[in-house]
């Protein structure tokens, strides 16, 4: 293939470097996916299409797949319902407690899985604490709702997912330029007509950023789901249904046509997005709205407060059940006894110490490599042609298209076969491949924010940096990277979170030396050790929100 | 990359520093994966580790289907050395994707023939009988379910909770019984699906765990379930107000057996295990400490805890066409998930 009979730019070293990058992510991304599919046909030479024949055919499948779409797009709408609004509230005004409250209202991303889930059930469930207050107030006989079904999961979702909108938002509107909003309201503009015109538009690509990323993450859901769905299946939990009732082909078909699904996905917000780049002089961020009138402040302020207590009981909640001896709360109200024994016990043995060691270097190394990949490939990706920059978007944005048990299986064929010339080693079993899928799932997030990121960078600041006479790398460190940072931040904590508290990966994948918190907090479960598995949940609470403030100083300063 | 401040760059130091210590003391690591649950397992390291000071046990705690699906996924690199615990169709399974090699310890010719691998491949080591679970501060002694055939009472309605049978080997064997009993007795399993649909009528909700089934049975929620006996024993131990029947009809009584995984790194200390956690004295200390009831026919039940002799005498063993349950299972589990999952429920 000639470069120069096809028109294009000549293969040099940038284009050279992009290659590498999609070459790079397509071992790590598609490869193990592929060989996954080749060996759920039947592997070579007995090739069947007779599971997607079987897939077609039932009933319940296609329901369980209309399901997670219509969960996912109303996922999508009420976690940005809830998630901008706060983003504006906390950036564009300034109000007693701004700061700490804005830290506080993005911590349900630092409930930990499973149990926060458990932490729900023990809030809203039918003899929750909510339900049994209202039950009590109202003086019903029955409990007021039943936490199940669709309902149940979308509190979830909005609950877990909000955090997206409310962290892309905030970042880009700490990068907005406020010279362009004094211009508009100089020309005339209304308050709605700026925001409308002006500030949407240039929110965008994160408004975008963050919809792509809650519609992945709650198709790819599964605690939720999994917990209060019962027999309302959505695909995540079809697929393990198939899984353990044997059917691995069928699994994989049904996996295979979830990940369809999220790509279609991703290519309609492409599309939507349109090739232009929202392009933002590196002016100065507008003044926050000081709110003056007293009143007012403190109805903000109080506001605000009741928000973060909101937010923050499914946190109290598992606090709480971490405090609770064993076998101690029945039918009580509230906990008749409260003490630190399972904190004791969990402190007591080393064993049970060294899966948070495990889960923070695991998590750290995971979060560096795929901050640093992502980067790479959302700079690529906005500085090479449409064909090979669209590519590398949707290789960096698959991994949270596939569901976490699916991709975490994929890793493991592939990296359990010594074949080095195919790109293939025996890595299950060493405690390689748990921090290398950790990575991936990172992936979509860390390039997500990147891109997102980049997309409001001005490329005249660039050229303007190497006309100038910096270098390439020199541009990159003291220009650009600059100027994404808000995004890349916003990124890198969530990725870090990600990793921390993963389970579906983790539960294939690790080993004895590897194990991690969330296969500690999965054990105690299994031996209704509420108590136990709450306080694992607390530790990694804390580890999550501490990192999370630890990267969210700073944030919006650019 | 300025993204953090010291602080950030301190915390990376840190977590990478102390994940890296902490780590080898020239002991033979022994690797078992398991469905036992901590109390058994913790009992098992200590007294195992105290009598082999060379060996470190390193036991991994997870379902018996996660157990075939972890040994499957690493059969490329064997991770683990034994495979303690599940119930003997899973185990089966394992044999039969030649997951397993063949040790016969010295314990197995006093099992019960149907407890014995033919191959050796693996062997019956405890008995867990599932049965009927109610809420004691609910439900008097003499109203509880008495036999299967009970939980279909009109009084039962709503007030039945069952594990999610799709993921639990527990419930895929009681289930299993009902519809290999229908096979047996009419030719096919229609007559079994039609009483599992009457089931489905009485059932409040399927638990998708048996730590939320528990909870829910304690709070109320529900007033009586099928579990069985291990897990029953272990939450009464610790104040659960639940009690328990044996069907009259008969109890499909579980094999939870035990294995050799082909390819183990350590396969001299995984028969050295193997041995011992089969002899006389671990099975009885299993017994006394962790609610498990020996497979072994040749113990003396004057030796064994006061509970497990009540149970032998309770205990009535249903006759199960294990055979048909191991070729069908799937397939029926299908058709229920399909066509009897909340068809007949309110909900």
């Amino acid at each position: 293939m000639s470069p120069a009979r096809l028109g294009r730019p000549r293969l040099d070293r940038p284009r050279l470097f992009a290659y590498l990058v999609v070459l790079g992510l397509i071992w790590l991304v598609t490869y193990p996916l592929l060989l996954t599919l080749i060996e759920a046909l039947g592997g070579a030479g007995t090739w069947t299409l007779g599971h997607f024949g079987e897939f077609a055919g039932r009933i319940d499948e296609w329901r369980a797949l209309w399901r997670s779409l219509w969960i996912s797009v109303a996922s999508v709408v009420l976690a940005g319902l809830v998630g901008v609004p706060l983003a504006f509230v906390f950036e564009r005004t300034d109000f007693p407690g701004r700061r700490v409250l804005g830290a506080l209202v993005a911590l349900p991303v630092a409930l930990p899985p499973l149990v926060g889930v458990i932490a729900f059930l023990f809030l809203y469930g039918e003899s929750g604490f909510v339900s049994r207050a209202v039950q009590t107030v109202l003086g019903l006989d029955q409990p007021p709702w039943r936490l199940h079904g669709p309902g149940a999961i979308l509190l979830v979702h909005t609950y877990s997912m909000y955090v997206y909108f409310y962290l892309f938002a905030r970042a880009a509107l700490a990068r907005l330029d406020g010279s362009m909003l004094e211009a508009a309201a100089a020309l005339g503009a209304g308050r709605w007509r700026i925001l409308w015109r002006v500030t949407l538009p240039q929110l965008k690509p994160a408004l975008l950023g963050a919809a792509l990323l809650t519609f992945m993450t709650s198709l790819g859901s599964f605690s939720a789901p999994y917990i209060f769905a019962g027999g309302y299946r959505v695909m995540t939990t079809q697929i393990v249904a198939s899984r353990v009732n044997g059917q691995y082909a069928l699994a994989q078909v049904e996996a295979m046509v979830l990940a369809s699904l999220a790509l279609i996905a991703l290519w309609l917000i492409r599309r939507f997005q349109g090739a232009e780049a929202v392009a933002s002089a590196h002016g100065v961020a507008p003044v926050r709205r000081r709110i003056e009138r007293p009143a007012a402040r403190w109805g903000f302020a109080a506001l605000g407060w009741g928000l973060a207590a909101f937010m923050l009981l499914p946190h109290l909640t598992l606090l709480l059940i971490s405090l609770v001896p064993h076998g101690t709360w029945t039918v009580e109200l509230w906990p008749p006894v409260l003490d630190f024994g399972n904190y004791r016990e969990l402190f007591s043995e080393p064993e049970r110490l060294r899966p948070m060691l495990n889960s923070l270097w695991m998590a750290t190394a995971a979060t560096a490599g795929a901050v640093v990949l992502g980067l790479m490939a959302a700079r690529q990706s906005l500085r090479q042609g449409k064909r090979l920059g669209g590519a590398l978007e949707v290789l960096v944005a698959l991994p949270w298209a596939i569901p976490g048990t699916v991709f975490a299986v994929a890793l493991g064929t592939a990296f359990s076969v010594h074949a080095p010339w195919f790109g293939r080693f025996v890595w299950i079993g060493t405690p390689i491949i748990l921090p290398l899928a950790y990575l991936v799932r990172c992936l979509p997030i860390t390039g997500r924010a990147a891109l997102a990121g980049l997309r409001q960078l001005d490329p005249a600041l660039e050229e303007a940096a190497r006309s100038l006479g910096a270098s390439s790398f020199g541009t990159l460190w003291q220009v650009v990277l600059p100027l994404v940072r808000p995004a890349v931040v916003a990124g890198l904590g969530l990725a870090f979170i990600t990793g921390l508290g993963d389970f579906v990966t983790s539960i294939v994948l690790y080993t004895f030396e590897t194990r991690p918190i969330s296969i500690e907090i999965q054990s105690s479960l299994r031996v209704q050790e509420f108590g136990a598995a709450a306080a694992y949940g607390v530790l990694l609470m804390l580890m999550s929100a501490g990192a999370f403030l630890i990267w969210g100083r700073g944030e919006g300063r650019p | 990359m300025r993204i953090g401040s010291r602080a950030s760059t301190g915390f990376f130091a840190l977590a990478l520093s102390i994940s890296l210590v902490g780590c080898d003391d020239g002991r033979t690591p022994l690797t078992i994966y398991s469905p036992h649950g901590r109390d058994l397992l913790g009992l098992v390291e200590e007294t195992f580790e105290a009598a082999n000071p060379q060996i470190d046990v390193r036991c991994l705690d997870m379902g018996s289907q996660e157990v075939y699906e972890r040994v499957r996924s690493e059969a490329a690199n064997p991770q683990c050395d034994v495979w303690f615990g599940g119930p003997a169709t899973i185990l089966g399974r394992g044999a039969r994707d030649g997951l397993l090699q063949p040790y016969r310890p010295s314990w197995a010719d006093h099992l019960p023939a149907a407890s014995q691998h033919p191959e050796d491949l693996f062997f019956g080591l405890y008995r867990t009988p599932p049965l009927l679970v109610y809420n004691e501060d609910a439900v008097s002694a003499e109203d509880a379910p008495s036999d299967w055939d009970d939980l279909l009472d009109e009084k039962w309605r709503g007030k039945v909770l069952i594990r999610d049978p799709v993921a639990s080997g527990t419930m895929r064997t009681i289930f299993g019984m009902v519809l290999a009993r229908s096979v047996t007795e009419t030719g096919d399993a229609e007559s079994g699906f039609e009483w599992l649909r009457q089931l489905d009528v009485q059932t409040k909700e399927y638990v998708h765990n048996p730590a939320l089934l528990h909870q829910k049975m304690v709070r109320q929620e529900g007033l009586v379930t099928m579990w069985e006996l291990t897990d029953i024993l272990f939450q009464r131990l610790r104040g659960s107000p639940l009690g328990y029947r044996f069907p009259a009809s008969g109890s499909p009584v579980i094999d939870d057996s035990i294995g050799l995984v082909k390819g183990s790194r350590q396969p001299e200390a995984a028969r050295a295990f193997i041995e011992w956690v089969g002899s006389r004295e671990v099975l009885l200390m299993a017994a006394e400490k962790a609610f498990r009831l020996p497979a072994r026919g040749d113990l003396p039940p004057e030796e064994l805890p006061e509970w497990a002799r009540q149970a032998l005498a309770d205990l009535v063993t249903a006759e199960v066409d294990w055979q048909l349950i191991e070729e069908r299972g799937a397939e029926w589990m299908s058709t229920w998930d399909q066509s009897v999952r909340g068809r007949g429920a309110k909900d």
